[in-house]
């Protein structure tokens, strides 16, 4: 298993921001759906050893998130949903960073390579400042995936995208799993994870109400609607759904229509 | 620890490619020292600006230091850091590579001023001066970055690390020794400024100025290193976000 969680539990003070929640996560697409503050990315800050679990254990690749933080950190790509890449250097200059922090062998050919993979190659020595919305998370995945890993986590990978950058996306990221990666992924797009995810898993306040695959699940539900269910019923209906939990983070926002300048 | 170049690297190219702040940064420091150094009417003596190009100096390796816990926060708030704490390369290395990065930059700025000051007929002692406050200056501008640099992993967004800038920065001038010898202080200011590292730095590049080579200043200030690196080292390690 790549991933495999064990009542995995996360209290931020007495809020209980992940409940005991258990997933085992192989070489396919994995959709983690939720409201903002279900505890999608609390999950995944655990998963990437970047949060500590309060009760509970994560496995990755067979390696504890918490006692063998070092070699998770070796097999696993987290790509956060702020489009962090930086603007003043160049596409090549930004993956070569990763490269060499990951220690990644024939650096040069490799960065190439990934460049080309991801269409960024006619554009590898502009400035990132040049680029659009979905050149900027393609060149993100170049980053996350210069050293190979086992296991991707993308937060939000197609968060603020256009029709045809979000279609490309998904291209890469379904043609990862065919080379072995398993993926992990948050998102707010059903119509997205319905398409793409192998499962998903429907998590609201910190637990998870639902997993199967999207088809398995919207036949489930199949009988009490009249139309043909799509996985937006299916989530409305296991999500108590009273609209945003906690408020809405201004902050962020602002600091993500920023960074598009 | 190839990984610290790397990082400083980063940092480097951001900083070159942004000709304003070059530019900025790089002229400030030199308006102080023409503002403060020749403007002042000061009375204790008869150059002033022999006086307070050490303290000028270390100002400015001072505020650099600062300033600089900012570029962690901003890698904190565009989600740079989150990615960095995942990579398998040993996370004081992202302090290193910052610490390397503010004391380099704070050095750059240095220069502009010791050229200037030689410029304007500042009298130093020998061609060994030079090397030396270099030195000196490293270890202080080390010292406070990485201060400035693990608070900037511990508090959560950019105004607080402001306030706490701005709380820190000028109280730290101006209860050293930068504008004034310790007798023509009264005496509540004497007892902090003697206190005050910023002072110790300050006395130490004053020494050297006119040839002496103050041991105990060095070894305060690398004492004071050594826990803090020390302290910050094990921050980076057990950072979570």
């Amino acid at each position: 298993m790549s991933i495999k969680t064990i009542g995995l539990t996360r209290y931020f003070d007495k809020l209980c921001a992940v409940d005991n929640v258990n997933l085992e996560v192989g070489n396919e697409i994995f959709g983690l759906l939720g409201l903002n503050g279900a505890g999608k990315t609390t999950t995944v800050l655990m998963l990437t050893t970047l949060l500590k679990p309060c009760t509970g254990e994560a496995y990755i690749c067979d390696f504890d998130v918490v006692r063998e933080a070092g070699e998770v950190r070796k097999v696993i790509s987290y790509v956060p949903q702020d489009m962090a890449v930086d603007i003043k250097l160049t596409g090549r200059e930004n993956v070569m960073l990763y490269a060499r922090l990951y220690g990644v062998a024939d650096r040069n050919r490799r960065v190439d390579e990934i460049l080309g993979l991801m269409g960024l190659a006619e554009r590898a020595n502009d400035r990132v400042n040049s680029y659009s919305g979905g050149m900027r998370r393609r060149l993100e995945l170049a980053q996350a995936l210069v050293h190979e890993p086992q296991v991707l986590f993308l937060d939000e990978p197609t968060l603020g995208l256009d029709v045809a950058a979000r279609r490309k996306m998904w291209e890469y990221i379904s043609s990862l799993k065919k080379n072995g990666v398993s993926i992990f992924i948050t998102t707010h797009y059903m119509d997205e994870a319905d398409k793409f995810c192998d499962r998903v898993a429907i998590m609201d306040r910190g637990r998870i109400v639902a997993m199967d695959s999207p088809s398995k699940l919207k036949n489930n539900i199949h009988s009490l609607s009249a139309k043909e269910p799509s996985l937006d019923d299916v989530f409305m209906q296991k999500v108590s759904a009273e609209g945003e939990q906690g408020g809405f983070d201004d902050y962020k926002f602002r600091t993500l229509l920023r960074r598009r300048k | 620890m190839r990984e610290i170049l790397y990082y400083f690297e980063r940092d480097l190219k951001r900083w070159t490619r942004s000709r304003k702040s070059v530019f900025s940064s790089l002229a400030m420091p030199a308006a102080w020292l023409v503002f403060v150094g020749l403007a002042l009417p000061i009375r204790f003596t008869d150059n002033y600006l022999d006086f307070i190009t050490p303290g000028i100096l270390v100002m400015t390796m001072l505020f650099a230091s600062l300033q600089g816990g900012t570029l962690l926060i901003f890698d904190k708030i565009l989600g740079f850091l989150n990615k960095f704490l995942a990579l398998p390369a040993p996370r004081e290395s992202i302090l290193f590579g910052k610490i390397l990065f503010i004391a380099f930059r704070g050095l750059l700025q240095s220069t502009v001023i010791l050229a200037m000051a030689i410029l304007l007929g500042v009298k130093m002692h020998s061609f060994m001066t030079v090397p030396l406050t270099y030195l000196v200056l490293f270890i202080f501008g080390v010292l406070f970055s990485a201060i400035a640099t693990t608070v900037a992993l511990l508090v959560d967004d950019y105004d607080s690390y402001s306030a706490m800038n701005s709380m820190a920065s000028m109280p730290l001038f101006f209860t050293s020794s930068a504008l004034m010898p310790y007798e023509m202080m009264p005496q509540w200011l004497r007892v902090i400024a003697s206190l005050n590292p910023v002072s110790y730095a300050i006395d130490t590049v004053r020494a050297l100025f006119s040839g002496n080579f103050l041991l105990d200043g060095m070894v305060e200030l690398t004492a004071m290193v050594v826990v803090v690196l020390m302290v910050s080292v094990y921050v980076f390690r057990k950072a979570t976000v």
